[in-house]
């Protein structure tokens, strides 16, 4: 009760915050840092049972493209190509999941790298459907409640919400006993099967349900760039995500919005010095992995369990 | 027919020599430390600028160009070795994540150096070379001979010296390696400034074949990926093996469709490789 509430007081102050700094700049990074914290969370997922998918990038366009050609070719209304479009992916998730969840490790990593470059590839190469090297132009701003969300404040509160979503379930799922038997997956998966716990569907069941989160913030980013280019949901979106989760702490969902709370403003404040700041990026993620591997939540934490043995 | 044939053939293999330069380092590096090296392209680069910097710049020798930057790349493999893989031996995700990491902070540094100005090396050797109807560029075939000297001297290092027996056991079974005295500490630098010295006469030979600019890692990079997969992770041979047929392959499709179809097929092969034999076709099963 007490948490639902600070929730609560937390997410209406930030809904309101755009309307009170009236700032399009700021509303832009509000709205990325939301897309990105469903993102992270969503690899969160994978990284608990310790198979990290190289396919979300294209998971992520499938999103994007799916939700814009259901508005675009077929004239849908906007909330039935955002499920439509996330449910596909979930869909696919689940065909390939079947066989691709066996494979562990880094092998799993260079399956989905590969499996995620195969759709991108096919995005390039289709040119009828998916618009080719230039992608999908003019996607149209999509229409909630009847009204159509033309300036970034409305996409600011769907993100928000959006990743208000993500956090709640994820962290809803790791509190549950489903959460208890994927953790133990990647520790101890020989002993979580001997207690007749069959292991692949839990597997199955997780990496279907990131699937969906990364689907809808595809979706989402799609209508909110009003363009969608095969070169945005490569190699690179999974890279991010695992930084963003490594640098926030993958221990517990928090650290994954921290993670995005960091990086995501970082490359639209620092615009100018564009690849000053990829290195920052790089030399950051260096010395966390090196120094602090549990990341911000992990530093916030150990700094808090000091204070207290102070008192 | 015959003339394509031969052309698809010739193609195929020129490119393959080079897949096969990179993917043994990256192999090797696996096998050794159990290390997805995503920074593999970025040692490629660093010796194309290197010898642009040697060659180009100050008016070197090419071909000393060549050997002084592969072993200084090389040395700088070893010393990346030390300083921020070592930590991770044994957890193969964060190591991977730490080759990512430094995959982006060399590209980036690069870029502030250098600009996104694709440079030239200029050609050590011009003109053709024709067999009946087949026209064969001599750099080409002169990067090609100087590949398959490389390859022949890591090929006697591992076979005939002791530090290549050690390495060969590592890749076998690193425990019972350890127990006949083989030191990680000393194999595991050794290895990976090894890996990135071939990667490092990869990106020298090439200098001259393409421009030279901060992203031109990324490909090769990921023909190394796919060569080693399908000739299975940490296997030598493998490596060898699997860039005649990536080369090959490729060299079909681009041919016969177009360069992005062949990439296609080859992701395909990786894909269907790693579900239905992920050692490879090469590799042995490490569990």
């Amino acid at each position: 009760m007490k948490y639902s509430l600070k929730l609560l007081a937390l997410v209406a102050a930030l809904a309101v915050l755009p309307f009170l700094l009236r700032s399009p700049f700021l509303t832009h990074i509000g709205v990325m840092t939301g897309l990105y914290t469903a993102l992270a969370l969503s690899m969160n997922l994978m990284l608990r049972i310790g198979q990290i998918s190289f396919a979300h990038g294209a998971f992520m366009g499938l999103g994007a493209y799916g939700s814009a050609l259901l508005v675009m070719r077929l004239g849908l209304p906007f909330p039935v190509a955002f499920f439509g479009a996330a449910l596909g992916v979930t869909l696919l998730a689940w065909l390939v999941g079947l066989v691709f969840l066996r494979i562990r490790g880094v092998y799993f990593v260079l399956l989905t790298f590969a499996f995620g470059e195969i759709i991108v590839l096919t995005f390039v190469e289709w040119v009828s459907l998916f618009g080719g090297s230039s992608g999908l132009a003019g996607v149209p701003r999509p229409v909630l409640f009847g009204q159509q969300i033309q300036g970034r404040n409305g996409f600011y509160l769907l993100a928000l919400a959006l990743a208000v979503f993500a956090y709640s379930s994820v962290r809803a799922i790791y509190r549950s006993e489903l959460g208890a038997v994927i953790t133990s997956l990647d520790e101890n998966e020989a002993l979580t099967q001997s207690l007749g716990i069959d292991s692949r569907r839990y597997r199955l069941a997780t990496f279907c349900f990131s699937a969906f989160l990364v689907g809808m913030s595809g979706a989402v980013y799609g209508h909110y760039l009003t363009l969608v280019t095969p070169e945005d949901y490569g190699f690179w979106v999974p890279v991010h995500l695992v930084v963003i989760n490594v640098i926030g702490g993958m221990a517990h969902p928090v650290g994954s919005v921290l993670g995005a709370l960091l990086l995501v403003p970082l490359p639209e404040l620092l615009r100018d010095a564009k690849q000053y700041q990829v290195l920052l990026y790089g030399i950051l993620l260096i010395v966390f992995l090196l120094f602090m591997p549990d990341g911000l939540y992990g530093m916030f934490k150990r700094f808090r369990r000091a204070r207290e043995a102070v008192k | 027919m015959f003339e394509l044939a031969t052309k698809i053939v010739i193609n195929g293999l020129t490119s393959s020599l080079v897949y096969i330069l990179m993917a043994l380092g990256f192999t090797l590096i696996f096998g050794i430390m159990r290390v997805i090296n995503f920074a593999h392209g970025e040692l490629y680069m660093i010796a194309s600028f290197l010898v642009f910097a040697l060659a180009g710049s100050l008016g070197w020798n090419y071909y000393l160009a060549v050997l002084v930057a592969a072993v200084a790349v090389g040395l700088f493999g070893a010393l990346l070795e030390r300083v921020l893989f070592r930590p991770f031996v044994g957890r193969e995700l964060n190591g991977m994540i730490m080759a990512l990491a430094i995959s982006i902070s060399l590209q980036a540094s690069a870029f502030i150096l250098f600009g996104t100005d694709e440079h030239s090396v200029p050609r050590p050797i011009s003109g053709v070379l024709q067999f009946g109807g087949v026209i064969v560029p001599r750099d080409r075939l002169a990067v090609g001979l100087m590949a398959v000297v490389v390859l022949a001297g890591f090929y006697v290092f591992m076979r005939y010296t002791k530090a290549g027996l050690a390495m060969r056991a590592v890749v076998q079974d690193q425990d019972i390696a350890s127990i006949y005295g083989v030191r990680p500490k000393i194999i595991h630098p050794l290895a990976f400034g090894l890996g990135a010295m071939l990667a490092g006469f990869a990106g020298a030979l090439m200098a001259p074949i393409y421009t030279v600019y901060p992203y031109m890692g990324s490909q090769p990079m990921l023909k190394a990926f796919i060569v080693v997969i399908l000739g299975g992770l940490g296997s030598v041979p493998g490596a060898v093996l699997g860039g005649v047929v990536l080369g090959l392959t490729e060299s079909v499709f681009a041919t016969l469709i177009n360069t992005t179809v062949a990439t296609m097929v080859s992701f395909v092969i990786v894909v269907v490789i790693l579900l239905v034999k992920p050692t490879g076709l090469m590799g042995r099963s490490t569990r």
